[in-house]
C-alpha cells in the first residue's frame, strides 16, 4: 500500500512541476508576444540582454526601516510651483460648480495625487451639499455601508418631508428587507426624487482596487442619476476610461473631464503598495520563511536548520536526499520516524520553504529555494 | 488594508468637525453636511419637474433679485445665479425640442407596433375563450401547435451602437402603456446565465405588479393568477427584449419555451431589438425555441434621420438664444460621424457646450431674453440695472471692438441686441428653405449647417461677382466637394435646378412658411408660385430627372436660364446673399454663440492614457519652473523624480531591468549635483541640503526610486515585477 500511495505523491508532485513550468511558459509567451507586438523594430535578442542582467540584488539596499524612514520625510520638489498650479484651480472652482449644478459630473484627471485640493474645492465651494467622501485608493471600501449612509442621509431628508407634509412622526430607521447594496441602491434611486436635500459624492479613485469591478461602477452609475445626487471624483489609471459603456458615461455619470495635474506626490494613494526594491527576490522572502519558521515547533525549525546548513556547505548540490535527511535528523533526535519528518516536510513544502526535485542520479531531493546570502541571513535571524 | 473598515453610522457621526489627518485611511466620510439655505435651489433646478417649474416662473425671477441688490455692487454669484436660471430655461427648451422631436420620428413605428398588437389580440381572443379556473390550470391546454406561437415583432435597430435605442424603447413602453397594454421592459441583464430563467420570470412578475413580490413563488402560476384579476385581464401583455443579441440564447430560448406553453392562456407578445439583420435570432436562438414564434419585422429610423430632425429643431429652430459658432459646428459634426454616430453623445456634447457657454461666458444671462417677444424693452430695463463693470464687459466682447456705434451707449447695445435676434431669425428662416431641398435630395444637415455657419463663406459671398464665382465652382467640383462636407449649399442650388415642377411646386409651399418673416422674399415666392401654377404642368411632368440632367446642358449650353427652376435658385442665392449672415459676422454674437471648441473638446474627451504621458514627458510646461530645463530630451535632478523616470523608461524596451533603471536615475541624481557643485551653482533642491553621510543619501535615493515606482504603478503605466523575473517591470504604454 505504502509504496503506491509513494508513487501516487511522486505522480501529484510531477503534474504539479509540469503546471508551473506551463504557466511560465505561458507568461513568457505574452511577454513575447507584446514584445512583437509592440516593438517588432527593436534591434538584438532581448533574451540574451536578459540571460546577463542584472539583478536587483546587486543594489547596494539600505535597510528597509531607514528608507521608509527617508519616504516619508522626502521633500516635495517644486513645492513653490505647485502652489501655484493649485492656486490658479482654485479659480475654476466657481465653475466647476456651475457644471455640477448643469448636471454633469466631475472627472478629474491628470498626474498628482487630487485629494486634498479636491477636499479643498469641496470644503469651500460645495457648502450647499452634502459632502460624502470615498477614499478609493484604499481596497477596504466597502460599497455597501458608503450606499448605506447615502441612503441613511436622503431617508433623514425624506422623514423630516413626509412629518411636515403629515404630520405623522416616521420610523427612524431605514426600511428592513435592504439585504443587498442592490436593494439600497433601488431605495435610494426611489427616494431621491422626493428628498430635499443635495449630495455630493467626493471618489478619490474611483478607478481604485475596490471600485473597479462592473458591479461597483454599475451601482456607482446608478446612484450618479439620481436628481439629488452629483458626483465629483478623480481617476489615476491611464485606462480608467474603459471602465464605463457609453450608456455610463453619457446617461449615468455625464462626466465633464478636467486635466488637473497637480504633481503632489501620491503619498496615501500609494500607502499600501510593496516597495519595488524590498517586494521582490529575495528581501520579502527571508521576511515571510522567518516568520513562517518561526510559528513552527522547535524541532521543525531545527529539521529546517539541518537542510539550511546541508544546502549551505554543498551549495553545488542539487538538493539533499530525503534519507539522508532522516538518517542525520535521527542522529539528533529531532525526529522518531519517517513518519514525523514527512510531517515537517509536509509543512515546509506547504509554505513554499522547501521544494522537492529530481536528483540528477534519479532520486527525490530536497531544496530551499532561496540564494545563499538570504539563507545565511535566515539562519542568523532563526535563534 | 482590511484593518481600517468604519461603519456607516462612525462615518456620519463624525460629520462636519473632519479634516484629520485618519480621514485618510478611513474608507470613507461625511466631509460636511449641507448648509440649508441653498438645498432647496440646488433641487429645483436640477429635478425635471423644476426646470418646468422655472420656466414659467424665472423669467422675471432675475429681476426681483436685481431689484433686491440694485443699490449695491451686485456680485458675481448674483450674475452667476442668472446665467445658471438662463442654462436652465434655455436647456430645458432644446431638451423638450429633442425630445419632442424623437418622439414624433418614433410615432410612425409606435403606432404600427401597436396596430400588430392589437390585431394579433383580437384575433387570439377570437380563437380562444377561457374561463379564469381553465387559465389557472397548471398544464397546458392540447390544442392545435400553430396555436402556441408567441406573436413576436423583431425590430431593426439600425444601429451598431444601443445606446441610443434605450429610450426609444422606453418611449415604446410609455406608448403601449398609455393604449391598453401591460408592459414589461427587459433587457440583457434579466436573462444571463448567471440568474437563469428563474431571474427572467421574476423579473417579468416584478414589472408587472404594482406591488412587491415578497413571499410570492415566481412562476408562470403567479403571472396566471396576476392576469386573472379583473382589472389586469383582456389586456395584452407586451415583453419588450431591448437588445436580445445581447442575451444569454439558452436562458431566452427557455424563457421562450415555457411562455409558449402559456401563450393561449395569457396573451403574451414579444417585441425584441435586433441591431443586426433579421438573420440573428435565427442564428442565436435553438430551433425548439425558435419554432414557437410567429415573426415580423419593423424597422426604426436611421441615426442620420434623426439627427436631421434634430437639427432641424434644436439647432436652426430653437437657435435665438444659444447657438453654436462654425468650429463648434463641426467639430461636433465630426464628433457625431467619427466618434460614435450615437445621438446620445451628440446630446450630452451640445449640452456640454451650452453649460460651457454659460459658465464662462459672462453675459451670457443677455441671451435669455431672445426668447421674448418684448425683448427690447427688457434689455433696456437690465441695462439701467447693471453696474459699469457689466455694461464694460458688453463692449469688450471681441466684436464690439471694431463696432463704434456702441459707444453711443445703452440704447446702440439694445439696438444691435435686436438686430441680432432679427438677423438669427432670418438665418434660420433661410437655413429651413435649404433643409427643404436637402431633404428632397437626401442630403446630410448637419453638412448643410457647419457651411451656413461659416463666417469666411459668408465673407466670400460678400459681393456679387464672388458669389457668382462661388457657385460657378461649385459646378465644376460639386462631387469633389460634397465629400468633404464644402459645398453643401452649392449642391443644394444645383438640386433645385434639377428638380421636377411638382417637387418644386411643393417646395415652394413650404418656402412660402419659412419665408413669412421677410416680406420681400415672401412675395417673390407667391409670384413664383403663381408662374409655376401656370405652367404647362403636362410638358414638365414627363421629364424625368435623367431626361432633366439633359436639358439642363442644353440649356446652359444654348444660354435659357430662365426656367421655373433656375427663378427658384437665384431666388434661393438671394436669400442666402442677404440674409443668411451666420451669427459669428454679427456683432455682440459672443452672447448667444459658443465657440470655444478647445475648451468643448477638452470636457468632452478627456485622453488620460495620452495626457498623464504628457504630463509626465513635460513637466515643465506645466509646473513652468526656473529650475529645469524646457528642453524635453534633458534631465535634470531637480525635476519631478517620476519624471526623470518615465522618461528614462522611454529608453528601455518592453521590459525594464530595475537594477539599470536604478543605476541611470541615480546617476541623473548625482552626477548632475556633482557637476553644479564643481561649477559652483548648485541647484535649487540641494540648496539648503547639508551633505548627508553616503549611506542616508543611498537611502535618500532609494526611497525616491520606490516612490517614482509606485506612482507609476498607480498612473497604471507599469506592470509589477513577476515571480519568474524579480528584476524586470514591464511597460504598459507605447507612444502617445
Amino acid at each position: 500500500m505504502a509504496p503506491k500511495r509513494k508513487k501516487v505523491e511522486v505522480e501529484e508532485e510531477e503534474a504539479r512541476a509540469q503546471v508551473e513550468v506551463e504557466e511560465e511558459d505561458e507568461e513568457e509567451e505574452e511577454l513575447a508576444f507584446s514584445r512583437n507586438y509592440f516593438l517588432a523594430k527593436e534591434v538584438g535578442s532581448a533574451s540574451g540582454k536578459r540571460s546577463a542582467a542584472r539583478k536587483v540584488s546587486e543594489i547596494n539596499l539600505v535597510d528597509e526601516q531607514l528608507l521608509r524612514a527617508s519616504l516619508s520625510e522626502l521633500p516635495t520638489k517644486h513645492e513653490k510651483e505647485i502652489g501655484s498650479l493649485l492656486e490658479s484651480y482654485k479659480g475654476l472652482y466657481s465653475n466647476w460648480l456651475f457644471e455640477l449644478r448643469c448636471g454633469f459630473g466631475l472627472l478629474m484627471y491628470g498626474f498628482g495625487s487630487k485629494k486634498a485640493f479636491l477636499e479643498d474645492f469641496a470644503s469651500s465651494t460645495l457648502t450647499s451639499y452634502t459632502v460624502v467622501v470615498i477614499n478609493g485608493y484604499l481596497a477596504s471600501v466597502n460599497l455597501k455601508q458608503v450606499m448605506t449612509t447615502i441612503a441613511e442621509i436622503l431617508w433623514e431628508h425624506y422623514k423630516c418631508k413626509a412629518k411636515i407634509s403629515t404630520g405623522k412622526k416616521q420610523q427612524t430607521q431605514l426600511p428592513n428587507g435592504l439585504k443587498s447594496v442592490d436593494d439600497i441602491v433601488t431605495f435610494i434611486v426611489d427616494i431621491s426624487d422626493d428628498c430635499n436635500c443635495s449630495v455630493c459624492l467626493l471618489i478619490h479613485n474611483i478607478d481604485g482596487p475596490a471600485l473597479r469591478d462592473p458591479d461597483s461602477q454599475q451601482h456607482l452609475a446608478r446612484v450618479s442619476c439620481c436628481s439629488c445626487i452629483c458626483l465629483v471624483a478623480s481617476i489615476d489609471h491611464v485606462n480608467a476610461p474603459l471602465l464605463w459603456d457609453k450608456k455610463m458615461a453619457y446617461t449615468q455619470f455625464k462626466w465633464s473631464w478636467h486635466h488637473v495635474p497637480t504633481f503632489v506626490p501620491y503619498k496615501v494613494e500609494g500607502l499600501f503598495n510593496p516597495l519595488i526594491l524590498f517586494s521582490s527576490g529575495h528581501v520579502q522572502t527571508t521576511k515571510t520563511a522567518l516568520v513562517v519558521l518561526q510559528s513552527l515547533t522547535p524541532n521543525a525549525q531545527s529539521v529546517f536548520r539541518v537542510l539550511a546548513e546541508f544546502q549551505l556547505a554543498n551549495e553545488k548540490e542539487e538538493g539533499m536526499h530525503v534519507s539522508e535527511l532522516y538518517t542525520k535528523c535521527r542522529e539528533q533526535f529531532l525526529v522518531s520516524s519517517q513518519v514525523t519528518l514527512n510531517a515537517h516536510l509536509t509543512e515546509f513544502k506547504d509554505h513554499k520553504l522547501v521544494k522537492m526535485r529530481r536528483h540528477s542520479d534519479g532520486q527525490d531531493c530536497l531544496h530551499i529555494p532561496l540564494p545563499t546570502n538570504a539563507l545565511e541571513k535566515l539562519l542568523q535571524e532563526l535563534v | 488594508m482590511a484593518k481600517h473598515q468604519s461603519s456607516p453610522q462612525s462615518a456620519s457621526s463624525q460629520g462636519a468637525n473632519s479634516q484629520d489627518a485618519n480621514h485618510t485611511l478611513e474608507p470613507f466620510f461625511v466631509l460636511h453636511k449641507a448648509q440649508l439655505q441653498a438645498t432647496v435651489v440646488e433641487k429645483v433646478s436640477k429635478s425635471r419637474k423644476g426646470r418646468k417649474k422655472g420656466i414659467e416662473s424665472s423669467p422675471k425671477s432675475p429681476e426681483k433679485s436685481k431689484r433686491t441688490t440694485s443699490d449695491e455692487q451686485p456680485s458675481n454669484t448674483l450674475y452667476e445665479q442668472w446665467r445658471f436660471k438662463a442654462f436652465n430655461e434655455i436647456w430645458s427648451l432644446i431638451q423638450s425640442s429633442i425630445e419632442g422631436v424623437l418622439r414624433d420620428i418614433n410615432l410612425k413605428l409606435f403606432n404600427e407596433v401597436l396596430q400588430w398588437i392589437e390585431d394579433s389580440f383580437s384575433e387570439i381572443k377570437s380563437n380562444v375563450k377561457l374561463s379564469s379556473s381553465e387559465i389557472l390550470q397548471p398544464y397546458p391546454l392540447l390544442a392545435d401547435t400553430l396555436c402556441r406561437k408567441i406573436p413576436t415583432a423583431f425590430v431593426l435597430t439600425k444601429n451598431a451602437e444601443f445606446v441610443d435605442d434605450i429610450q426609444t424603447f422606453c418611449d415604446l413602453g410609455s406608448h403601449l402603456k398609455a393604449n391598453r397594454c401591460h408592459v414589461a421592459n427587459m433587457s440583457a441583464l434579466d436573462f444571463s446565465l448567471k440568474f437563469g430563467i428563474g431571474g427572467s420570470v421574476r423579473s417579468l412578475l416584478r414589472q408587472l405588479h404594482s406591488e412587491p413580490l415578497d413571499g410570492k413563488i415566481a412562476d408562470m402560476l403567479t403571472l396566471a393568477k396576476w392576469y386573472c384579476e379583473e382589472e389586469n385581464n383582456d389586456k395584452p401583455i407586451v415583453v419588450m427584449i431591448d437588445d436580445m443579441e445581447c442575451c444569454n440564447a439558452d436562458v431566452l430560448g427557455n424563457f421562450i419555451t415555457m411562455l409558449s406553453e402559456w401563450v393561449m392562456k395569457i396573451p403574451i407578445f414579444f417585441i425584441m431589438g435586433v441591431a443586426t439583420t433579421i438573420e440573428a435570432p435565427k442564428n442565436m436562438l435553438p430551433s425548439d425555441a425558435l419554432q414557437h414564434l410567429n415573426p415580423c419585422k419593423l424597422t426604426l429610423g436611421t441615426p442620420s434621420d434623426r439627427m436631421n430632425s434634430l437639427v432641424e429643431s434644436v439647432l436652426v429652430k430653437v437657435c435665438y438664444c444659444f447657438s453654436l459658432g462654425h468650429e463648434v459646428s463641426v467639430f461636433l459634426r465630426n464628433y457625431f460621424l467619427r466618434h460614435d454616430g450615437t445621438i446620445t453623445s451628440f446630446i450630452s456634447a451640445l449640452k456640454l457646450a451650452c453649460s460651457k457657454h454659460f459658465s464662462l461666458e459672462s453675459v451670457s444671462f443677455l441671451g435669455l431674453y431672445m426668447l421674448d417677444q418684448d425683448s427690447e424693452e427688457r434689455w433696456s430695463e437690465k441695462f439701467v440695472y447693471l453696474p459699469e463693470s457689466m455694461k464694460r464687459c458688453v463692449l469688450n466682447l471681441h466684436s464690439c471692438k471694431s463696432e463704434k456705434n456702441l459707444q453711443g451707449g445703452v440704447g446702440s447695445i439694445v439696438q444691435q441686441l435686436s438686430d441680432l435676434k432679427a438677423s438669427q431669425r432670418f438665418w434660420s428662416s433661410v437655413v429651413l428653405c435649404l433643409f427643404e431641398v436637402a431633404r428632397y435630395s437626401k442630403m446630410q444637415f448637419l453638412d448643410i449647417f457647419c457651411e451656413a455657419t461659416d463666417p469666411k463663406m459668408y465673407c466670400m459671398n460678400g459681393s456679387e461677382n464672388s458669389l457668382k464665382k462661388h457657385f460657378r465652382c461649385g459646378d465644376k467640383n460639386s462631387t469633389a466637394r460634397s465629400s468633404s462636407g464644402v459645398g453643401s449649399i452649392t449642391r443644394v442650388i444645383h438640386t433645385i435646378r434639377e428638380m421636377p415642377v411638382a417637387a418644386l411646386s411643393n417646395l415652394l409651399d413650404k418656402w412660402n412658411n419659412h419665408t413669412e418673416e421677410m416680406t420681400e422674399i415672401n412675395e417673390e415666392v407667391k409670384k413664383l408660385q403663381s408662374v409655376l401654377a401656370s405652367v404647362d404642368e403636362g410638358k414638365v411632368y414627363e421629364e424625368n430627372l435623367h431626361n432633366i440632367r439633359n436639358r439642363k446642358s442644353v440649356s446652359v449650353i444654348s444660354g435659357k436660364g430662365n426656367s421655373a427652376n433656375e427663378k427658384v435658385a437665384m431666388l434661393l442665392d438671394a436669400m442666402i446673399r442677404k440674409y443668411m449672415k451666420p451669427l459669428e459676422c454679427m456683432t455682440l454674437h459672443e452672447i448667444i454663440c459658443f465657440r470655444d471648441v478647445d475648451v468643448l473638446q477638452s470636457g468632452l474627451i478627456g485622453d488620460p492614457r495620452k495626457t498623464i504621458q504628457l504630463d509626465l514627458l513635460k513637466c515643465h510646461s506645466s509646473l513652468s519652473c526656473s529650475c529645469c530645463s524646457s528642453d524635453a530630451k534633458n534631465l535634470s535632478p531637480s525635476m519631478h523624480d517620476t519624471s526623470i523616470m518615465y522618461k528614462l523608461a522611454q529608453e528601455f524596451g518592453d521590459v525594464i531591468n530595475l537594477y539599470e533603471w536604478y543605476q541611470s536615475f541615480k546617476t541623473v541624481l548625482t552626477s548632475s549635483s556633482q557637476t553644479s557643485r564643481k561649477k559652483g551653482r548648485p541647484s535649487p533642491a540641494s540648496k539648503k541640503a547639508k551633505p548627508l553621510p553616503p549611506s542616508e543619501t543611498e537611502a535618500l535615493i532609494q526611497a525616491r526610486f520606490c516612490g517614482a515606482v509606485t506612482e507609476l504603478q498607480i498612473s497604471g503605466l507599469l506592470r509589477m515585477p513577476t515571480k519568474r523575473r524579480p528584476d524586470f517591470i514591464q511597460r504598459i504604454a507605447f507612444g502617445l
